[in-house]
């Protein structure tokens, strides 16, 4: 039998070694029976090759106690470090208990710091990262440059550009295709008449997308062709709102401004592409003006594709630019822009299409609230940092029981884990609260395709936030457990010699870091703040207040004449007018700030020559009823408004304004000048009004602006504005009154005031620059915590010391300024750290200001001042407490 | 009583172990031999089984084990019966004794009985 290498031995200083164990039982008993078989009278070979005979064979009996005995050890050590960390979690739990003013304030601020964070990321998660509701969504793309082929009273447009038709010969590179038009339309024959975003797509749509209609079928390439079958499909919100639901909708029809479709399907729920389309109907090819026709307004066509399989999408870039360059080359020269394409341009991520820029301020917003919680991590450990000073005796106790640094490590850890996890719980619900707000957050082209939801993965990320929260302010505290001298402790009961002085200075170090990054977000919401001010300052060109807009479309079927819709403006205006506290109203073809940007035609002064292709000035073309200027508040500046009633047979006027009248007569007076629009008679410029922003108050191009008489193309889509000396609410109820009492059957929509349609353009921005605010706000308020928290500690730990100085002779201001100095130190060097980050990273907030530098010296300068000033404040409640120290009973202490 | 016969028999070196060690504190050479001695030295029980037997003993808790120094003062490891060992040792005794009883009893009858 082998001997037992003797360092086995020591093994068992660090447990049992059971192999050892089983060695020694199986040695003694042959050697006893050994013994046993000598007395006997045997040889002492044969007295033990008898005894190893009996135990049978020995090295399976050996193997199967060596499996066995391993396997109950391991079985043991789980057992056992499950119930050292059970009793870790109970003492931890029982000891926070203990302290509930201590613990709830600890929860509170991770809660804030994970909560923020974690409704960041379902934004995130929702935006960027997780899959969006398509079919391997991955492999959508958005083609750039691709018409839809139109025919327009039977004569088809001359191409200039690759159409939908022109995709078939690209069938290698995508799999399917599809195009689409957003736009909305009345919808009537269920229930009352409401407005409903209608999308015209071509019948491959639903599979380009991988969509399957939870009820019907899609459409069929027939419903696709030009005259094809008028069909439509619902969604699930709509067919849940407008039809209660009800199966049996299949078949119905549905009145779209007056022209019957057919129901055949309802797309599954939270299905809503794109733009909250609630209705699609079949998009034919080539497009006919008749389907256009009911809308009568800007509807951008898009076209999606699927890439066929093993296609990059810089393969079908370059295919695609191959198809643009060869009808660039085909027509004729000096005809359109010669502007160089890049291939990634043409075929972009469906995903990038619909996030557009919101990707950098979700990152920016994400990034501050990662710095928020950044700042309560180091709150938390810093105040876990003066409970554990004061719980050094206790720390000290258990480790001359016999606790190891490990455990005594694991325990503080323990605590702050289940500190940083009740914190982390009530930060979900802080999310899920929050969801809702932040819908603002999203791009507009993701509204209604992938909502941020507090989902499983939201709950992953918040634990493993949860986690490394708790474990990156525990693990202080828990390393100046380690160095704790014991001895020390007990002898004296209170924080003595290196690690105490150790701990304060991390404690600085700490408070010191949180006000730099509060700085870091004070600085960057400084800046938005700025930003939106400049932006809030920018003159629109109207008049918003006292402002109230409402929306219509009128149904060809009843409003299908010019006249009859020149009625009913008449008619609509009259009323109004006829309503007391109404001073000013007008109707419009587009509303001005809208978010979105109008048609422009190529313009030119009468008797100048045609510019070139490179100097053509454009125009919006708006159509307005006299008042309208009135009504909005534009500033006439020369000439006069357009004649009330134009004859449709006299020569036509025009109002431009400043921007256009400066290009085309510069120096010169517009009034009287004749003005070319394309393939009409010159008008005459009767009168110039101010610049109007025409898209929204962030629009940095300014497009000039000409006004054409109503009367003359009486739309079927308009807006209609009213100036009153009333009541918002009361002014828009007029306003609505006033088209019910001429047509009790129209629907109307966006009925707002004229500020909330200005407001609803920049509500993105609002969004982004409150929640920085917000966030810096929280961020200088923890870090003011922070400083507060080390100057008490700071202030309790020298009262024996300011009581002495006392003494001998220092007043209550000396003591003041002691230690306010030492607030003031933590402030200045976390201001100066902050500083050096904020200017480093403005760069990333330059595509998102306004009319500020993204280091603007506004916000560098007042940001640290306020910091600085808070922090002062912060510290001047303990020393107030300090001044306040008897000498006598200081000294006496201890 | 829910144990079978077949089980009892398997367990019948279980069953010697407890017995030996009802009386006494025993290492796995003593237990041997108290049963070699307790049967006269007739029953020589498999003594590669006797260990493995021990340690199923002390996985169900009818026996404990700890080392200690033995009578001629070296490293032993000693099993004893704990109380749920007692009373295990009870009640298969006395299966097993009512089952020997039956047994000879048909063995010593007479073979005329019908």
């Amino acid at each position: 039998m082998a001997e037992t290498p003797r360092w086995r031995r020591y093994l068992r200083f660090w447990g049992a070694d059971p192999d050892a164990d089983i060695e020694d039982e199986l040695r003694f008993h042959i050697e006893m029976r050994e013994q046993e078989y000598l007395a006997a009278g045997f040889s002492p070979e044969e007295a033990r090759r008898r005894a190893v005979e009996r135990l049978g064979d020995l090295d399976e009996v050996r193997a199967w106690l060596r499996r066995h005995d391993w396997k109950k050890q391991k079985r043991a050590a789980r057992v056992r470090s499950a119930g050292d960390l059970l009793q870790d979690v109970r003492y931890g739990v029982r000891k926070l208990w203990q302290e509930p003013g201590f613990s709830a304030a600890v929860i509170a601020v991770l809660a804030l710091g994970i909560g923020a964070t974690a409704a960041m990321f379902s934004v995130v998660d929702a935006v960027l990262l997780r899959p969006l509701p398509f079919e391997q969504d991955e492999r959508l793309v958005m083609l750039e440059r691709v018409d839809v082929p139109l025919r327009f009273e039977g004569e088809s447009f001359p191409k200039s550009a690759p159409d939908v038709t022109d995709l078939d010969s690209l069938r290698g590179v995508f799999s399917s295709h599809a195009a689409y038009a957003p736009g909305s339309l009345n919808l009537t024959g269920a229930g009352s008449p409401v407005r409903v975003n209608v999308t015209l797509v071509t019948p491959s749509f639903f599979t380009t997308l991988g969509v399957r209609p939870a009820l019907g079928r899609p459409f069929t390439p027939e419903e696709g062709e030009p005259g094809g079958p008028r069909v439509a499909m619902l969604s699930h919100g709509l067919w849940l709102r407008q039809f209660g639901a009800d199966p049996g909708v299949l078949e119905r029809t549905v009145e779209l401004n007056g022209v019957r479709y057919r129901v055949v399907g309802v797309m599954p729920h939270g299905f809503a592409f794109p733009a909250e389309t609630e209705l699609w109907t079949p998009l034919p090819v080539p497009f006919t003006f008749d389907y256009w026709e009911p809308f009568r307004m800007y509807m951008p066509s898009h076209v999606i594709a699927r890439l066929a399989p093993g296609v990059t999408r810089e393969q079908a870039g370059d295919r695609l630019l191959a198809l643009v360059n060869a009808y660039r080359e085909a027509r004729p020269a000096g005809s359109g822009s010669d502007e160089r394409i890049a291939a990634a341009d043409l075929v972009r991520p469906l995903r990038d299409f619909l996030v557009s820029q919101r990707r950098t301020a979700l990152l920016v917003l994400m990034g501050a609230t990662a710095l928020m919680l950044l700042i309560a991590c180091a709150n938390v450990a810093n105040l876990l940092l003066s409970r554990s000073a004061t719980r050094r005796r206790e720390i000290a106790v258990r480790a001359a029981l016999g606790a190891t640094p490990g455990r005594i490590m694991r325990q503080l850890l323990v605590e702050s884990l289940v500190l940083s996890l009740a914190g982390a719980a009530l930060g979900i619900a802080i999310a899920y609260a929050a969801t809702g707000a932040l819908d603002a957050l999203l791009p507009a082209g993701l509204v209604g395709v992938a909502p941020p939801r507090v989902d499983a993965r939201v709950l992953a990320f918040t634990l493993i936030v949860g986690v490394l929260a708790g474990v990156a302010s525990g693990v202080w505290p828990g390393l100046g457990a380690f160095r704790a001298d014991a001895n020390e402790a007990i002898k004296t009961g209170g924080p003595v010699g290196g690690t105490a002085r150790g701990a304060a200075r991390l404690r600085r170090v700490l408070v010191s870091g949180e006000l730099a990054l509060a700085l870091v977000l004070l600085v960057g919401a400084g800046v938005m703040l700025r930003s939106f001010l400049a932006l809030l300052a920018t003159d629109p060109g109207v008049r918003p207040e006292r402002v109230a807009t409402l929306e219509l479309t009128l149904a060809r079927a009843t409003y299908g004449n010019l006249a009859a819709r020149r009625q009913f403006y008449e008619a609509v205006l009259e009323r109004l007018y006829a309503t007391p506290g109404i001073e000013a109203a007008g109707v419009v073809n587009e509303l001005p700030l809208k978010g979105r940007r109008g048609v422009a035609l190529s313009v030119h002064a009468a008797g100048k020559p045609a510019p070139s292709r490179d100097e053509m000035v454009f125009a919006h073309y708006v159509t307005v009823t006299p008042d309208y200027f009135r009504a909005l508040g534009i500033p006439l500046l020369r000439g006069r408004t357009l004649a009330p009633a134009v004859d449709s047979a006299g020569p036509g006027e025009v109002v431009i304004d400043e921007a256009l009248a400066e290009r085309l007569w510069p120096g010169e007076d517009p009034v009287g000048q004749r003005l070319v629009l394309p393939n009409e008679d010159p008008r005459t410029v009767v009168g110039v009004v101010g610049n109007v922003l025409s898209k929204a108050l962030d629009d940095a191009e300014v497009v000039p602006q000409m006004y054409l008489s109503l009367e003359e193309r009486a739309p079927s889509y308009a807006a209609i504005v009213a100036r009153g000396n009333l009541p918002e609410g009361a002014l828009m109820r007029r306003l609505r009154d006033a088209v019910r009492a001429v047509d009790s059957s129209q629907a109307v929509y966006n009925v707002r005031t004229m500020e909330q349609v200005i407001a609803h353009a920049i509500a993105p921005r609002r969004a982004t620059t409150t929640l920085i605010t917000v966030f810096g706000a929280v961020a200088l308020l923890l870090a003011s915590i922070g400083v507060y928290a080390v100057v008490a500690f700071s202030v309790a730990q020298r009262t024996r010391e300011i009581g002495i100085r006392m003494a001998m002779g220092a007043r209550g201001n000396d003591v003041l300024r002691l230690v306010l100095r030492e607030g003031a130190a933590l402030a200045v060097a976390g201001a100066a750290a902050g500083l050096l980050g904020a200017w480093m990273l403005a760069r990333v907030l330059a595509g998102m200001v306004y009319g500020v530098s993204p280091r603007d010296p506004v916000a560098f300068v007042l940001a640290p001042a306020v910091l600085i000033a808070i922090a002062l404040l912060a510290s001047l409640l303990p020393a107030r407490r300090a001044t306040r120290v008897d000498p006598v009973e200081a000294i006496r202490v201890e | 009583m829910s144990r079978s016969n077949a089980d009892l028999l398997q367990g019948t070196l279980g069953l010697l172990i407890l017995k030996a060690l009802a009386g006494q504190e025993l290492h796995g050479y003593g237990i041997a031999r108290w049963i070699e001695r307790a049967t006269g030295d007739v029953l020589a029980i498999q003594e590669g089984s006797l260990y493995p037997a021990l340690r199923r003993l002390e996985d169900r808790g009818l026996i404990t084990s700890r080392w200690a120094l033995s009578e001629n003062n070296r490293r032993a490891r000693y099993y004893a019966l704990t109380p749920a060992g007692r009373e295990h040792l009870r009640e298969d005794a006395a299966v097993w004794l009512r089952y020997a009883d039956a047994v000879t009893r048909v063995l010593r009858a007479d073979p005329a009985i019908v």
